[in-house]
């Protein structure tokens, strides 16, 4: 009770400046407590000295120094202010374009776990290409077509990262409106090209970009004539036609 | 019935003229004569300001050239605000907020710059408070000037220890005697935390002065 009634009284003397009066339970509990007569002295001896600091002049030259200080700065305010704002406008724009560009990629990654391996380049619609006769015997590849794969079973990575280039949106090719390429030449070229070469089923393996692969397998084409020479004549030239 | 026919014979004539001399010559009249354009009245603020605030502002950062500067700083930023100076506080309220503003960024680009001062060489490496030195000298000291000299410069290095949030509202109560109403204001803060603080400043100084009490 008496220590409460001490922090009442000391708050209450802190609060007040020198020399104004304080109340009358303060002036009576004064009168009975020495601990807080002591801290009152010595409270009223630390505002004395701290108010005795008084007022440092300012300098003679203040006024004059401030007027050149004014007119050096004349201006300038208004051209500081926008050119602020223009550079936090500008790197404003930098940081959202920045931004947008790490959250495209982002969102651009494959987030399946197995990535079927993929044909690196997409390829541009070919060109008609002039008709080139194919020699017999020859080893023709086929052309590169984005999806075709061979008859061997897509290779499959499991947690690895593609690269970049791979990573590259499926793109589709239309063929449609372009001309088939004509094997059958002219001028002196032989005719022949390889006719059991539709014997073979084709398989087309088709990748969406998350893992998902599909294969489609073409049915055997043969021709009436083609079934006709192999079933009836077993000596006739087999590749030949 | 007899008729008046000048002001003067109303009787209050004296006491009108004297409203508007003062109204003309209030802190809020010199601002907006300064916003017209009115150089005079500009000198008239700086005039009435300037031992003020570069006063307090040596108090706060205790370095007479810096005070200078950053007092000079303050009466610029009031000519260039003058157009959106609003009138809803006191200028002195209003001028000493920019000037405590100025004073504890400079305290605060000090302390990230970590000058070496004199007192520095004994300040704490850990951040900690810094401790007060130079503690008096037991023997008797012949001239009382010296002694209040010394004292006075005690109590300065010994203000200059403490935290800034401290140390502003001490200075504004007992070395400019403002009330705990401004002074709240100029801080932006409440009157208790503004009292809470100062009871805590004082604290802090009494154990730091304790030789001279």
């Amino acid at each position: 009770m008496r220590k409460n009634n001490c922090e009442v009284v000391r708050r209450e003397l802190d609060e007040l400046m020198i020399g104004e009066a304080w109340s009358t339970a303060a002036t009576e509990h004064l009168r009975g407590c020495a601990s807080c007569r002591e801290f009152h002295e010595q409270q009223t001896k630390l505002r004395q000295i701290v108010g005795s600091l008084g007022t440092i002049e300012a300098p003679a030259d203040f006024d004059f120094r401030l007027r050149a200080r004014l007119a050096q700065s004349n201006g300038s305010p208004v051209y500081w202010t926008f050119a602020r704002r223009g550079l936090a406008v500008a790197a404003m724009v930098i940081v959202f374009a920045t931004g947008a560009l790490v959250v495209r990629n982002v969102l651009n990654q494959p987030t399946g776990v197995d990535q079927v391996a993929r044909q690196p380049e997409v390829p541009q619609p070919a060109k008609p290409e002039e008709p080139k006769p194919l020699l017999k015997g020859e080893n023709k590849q086929a052309p590169a077509v984005a999806g075709i794969v061979d008859d061997a079973p897509p290779v499959v990575r499991k947690n690895r990262r593609l690269p970049a280039e791979y990573r590259k949106p499926l793109t589709s090719v239309d063929f449609s409106s372009e001309r088939a390429e004509l094997i059958n030449g002219a001028g002196g070229v032989s005719r022949a090209f390889p006719i059991d070469a539709s014997l073979q089923a084709i398989r087309v393996s088709l990748d969406d970009g998350r893992g998902n692969a599909k294969t489609i397998s073409v049915p055997t084409i043969s021709f009436g004539s083609q079934r006709i020479v192999q079933s009836g004549n077993q000596f006739a030239p087999k590749r030949d036609w | 019935m007899n008729t008046l026919t000048t002001i003067d014979e109303l009787g209050f004539a004296p006491a009108l003229q004297q409203d508007v001399l003062e109204d003309t010559t209030s802190d809020h009249a010199l601002l907006e004569a300064t916003r017209s354009g009115d150089h005079d009245a500009f000198a008239e603020l700086v005039g009435r300001y300037r031992n003020q605030i570069t006063s307090y502002i040596y108090r706060m950062t205790n370095d007479y050239d810096g005070a200078v500067d950053l007092a000079q700083e303050t009466f610029v930023r009031v000519y260039r605000a003058a157009d959106r100076y609003q009138r809803s506080y006191a200028f002195s309220t209003y001028i000493y907020r920019i000037a405590t503003n100025l004073a504890i960024s400079e305290l605060r680009k000090r302390k990230r710059r970590k000058l070496v001062s004199l007192t520095g060489f004994f300040q704490p490496t850990d951040g900690g408070e810094a401790k007060e030195l130079n503690p008096p000298d037991g023997r008797p000291l012949q001239d009382l000037e010296l002694v209040d000299t010394e004292r006075r410069n005690a109590v300065q290095r010994a203000i200059g220890t403490l935290p800034e949030k401290y140390r502003a509202p001490l200075i504004l109560r007992d070395v400019d005697g403002r009330s705990y109403d401004e002074i709240a204001k100029i801080l932006e803060t409440s009157e208790g935390t503004v009292k809470s603080r100062i009871s805590r400043a004082r604290g802090f100084l009494r154990e730091k002065m304790r030789a001279y009490l």
